[in-house]
């Protein structure tokens, strides 16, 4: 069984309001509310694909009963630790009109070090019923930045290998430990690497600067609707176009689930970066997160530019 | 209807050594009456219940007395439970678990639970958890259905 911990879980609220703009009043044309986070979207698409998973991590409040309640309607498998105060709101305004995402966050409640114990001791308890590990978003307040490399370490001695989703200086942290596959973004690399990474050229570089710490797979966004794929078998660059995208929120995560379930499945890496990809796009396609089913996901595979880049 | 498609696929569980104190916690935190108690491996080893705790912060001799008015004051009451709080939950767990597998009926399930005076109770594969069923949960499911033509 797959297991997604997400630490700093969010109830996602997305609003769709025509022509957005800072300082002024709107009334959104649609709002859509979903329990979220990196490791929780990741449960829901691979659900929708038909894929069991167990999602796992921190869950306080009336938000964290909201998101536990409809993780169980979904029939998927919890193990959430209840904590005190609050699981956070991620407000996500999507302007249809201008097609620009405007996102605000929450830090989330506080985790104390008792928390974080009896956290690690379920996690080893479920690892020995786990094939994977997705290991997703930020770290809530409390949680030490580098936790991931922990779980990461503790998930590597049992032989399970382990998908990291991360930004910032939990990722970096995370990075050092060899991941089997890392989802880095673009303006982070940059940030990390102390370079522009507009060029294709430089990017490749950074990514195979990641894959030298012992990460099997790397993917990095390239441009708005494209990723390059450092894998075993070579590098390649997919991408698709913009016709019909309404919001790219979500996107990330199904391409995380793509990629697993296709991997899961025995396709060879072009078939899995094809499917990863057409799960992003079908997810694009429509305000709601996650995928449709599996049929309106393969029937977009034919939309993905594939490219062989060394 | 199978017992997969109505329980609750939560594994909130704990270890035989978790103290009462955190137990109780978990299960006004978890707002659930009873946790499974687990071995390092989801093995179901035992059940906790809320009511299995207010036992054992009573004296012996009131199950003797089977009249709530008898309860010692709540100070009495309050220093058995912070001095019971240290204990393993091993010491209080009903180790008899009833428990079911993910394809018993949901009409078995309720029934057996009825006769057990169970509100909880986990739900295994192979001996691990894998879930819980809830007494309130099967009472809804079981209303909603289509009556099942009674046998002439």
């Amino acid at each position: 069984m797959i297991v997604t911990v997400t630490l700093n879980p969010a109830v996602d609220e997305e609003y769709v309001v025509p022509e957005f703009r800072p300082g002024g009043w709107f009334r959104a044309t649609k709002v859509q509310r979903s329990p979220g986070g990196k490791g929780i979207n990741v449960s829901l698409v691979l659900k929708q694909l038909g894929l069991e998973t167990a999602a796992m991590g921190f869950l306080a409040g009336f938000s964290g009963e909201y998101i536990r309640d409809s993780l169980r309607r979904a029939q998927i498998t919890t193990n959430f630790l209840h904590v005190r105060g609050e699981t956070r709101t991620n407000v996500y305004i999507v302007d249809e009109v201008g097609k620009v995402e405007t996102g605000l966050a929450e830090p989330g409640p506080y985790i104390g070090e008792e928390e974080i114990a009896r956290f690690l001791s379920n996690y080893e308890r479920i690892l020995k019923r786990t094939s994977l590990v997705v290991l997703g978003g930020s770290l809530p307040p409390g949680i030490p930045q580098d936790f991931y490399c922990e779980l990461i370490r503790i998930a590597r001695q049992r032989d399970i290998p382990t998908f990291l989703d991360a930004a910032g200086a939990p990722l970096l942290a995370g990075l050092d430990e060899g991941p089997t596959y890392a989802k880095v973004d673009q303006r982070f690399m940059a940030a990390y690497e102390g370079v522009a990474l507009n060029s294709l050229d430089n990017l490749i570089e950074a990514v195979t600067r990641v894959h030298s710490l012992g990460v099997e797979w790397v993917i990095a966004s390239y441009r708005t609707y494209g990723n390059v794929f450092f894998t075993p078998e070579g590098i390649f660059l997919a991408e698709f176009d913009r016709k019909g995208i309404v919001s790219l929120f979500g996107s990330g995560e199904s391409l995380v689930a793509g990629l697993l379930l296709s991997g899961r499945e025995g396709m060879g890496t072009k078939e899995r970066i094809l499917f990863g990809m057409a799960a992003a796009l079908e997810n694009a396609l429509h305000v709601e997160k996650g995928v449709r089913d599996r049929s309106s996901v393969e029937k977009l595979i034919s939309r993905i530019r594939f490219e062989k880049l060394s | 209807m199978r017992i997969c498609e109505v329980m609750d696929r939560d594994l909130t569980a704990l270890s035989p050594d978790t103290p009462l104190s955190e137990a109780i916690e978990i299960l006004s935190r978890h707002r659930v009456s009873g946790i499974p108690v687990v071995d390092p491996s989801g093995k179901v080893l035992g059940f906790v219940s809320e009511k299995d705790i207010v036992k054992a912060a009573l004296p012996g001799y009131f199950d003797y007395l089977q009249d709530p008015s008898f309860i010692p004051d709540y100070g009495q009451f309050q220093k058995r439970l912070k001095k019971i709080g240290l204990d393993p939950v091993s010491k209080v767990m009903a180790k008899d678990v009833v428990s079911f597998s993910e394809e018993d009926s949901d009409f078995y399930v309720a029934i057996t639970l009825i006769r057990n005076h169970l509100k909880r109770a986990p739900v295994t594969k192979n001996g691990v958890l894998v879930g819980v069923v809830n007494r309130a949960d099967l009472l809804e499911r079981i209303m909603m259905e289509e009556e099942s033509p009674s046998p002439a």
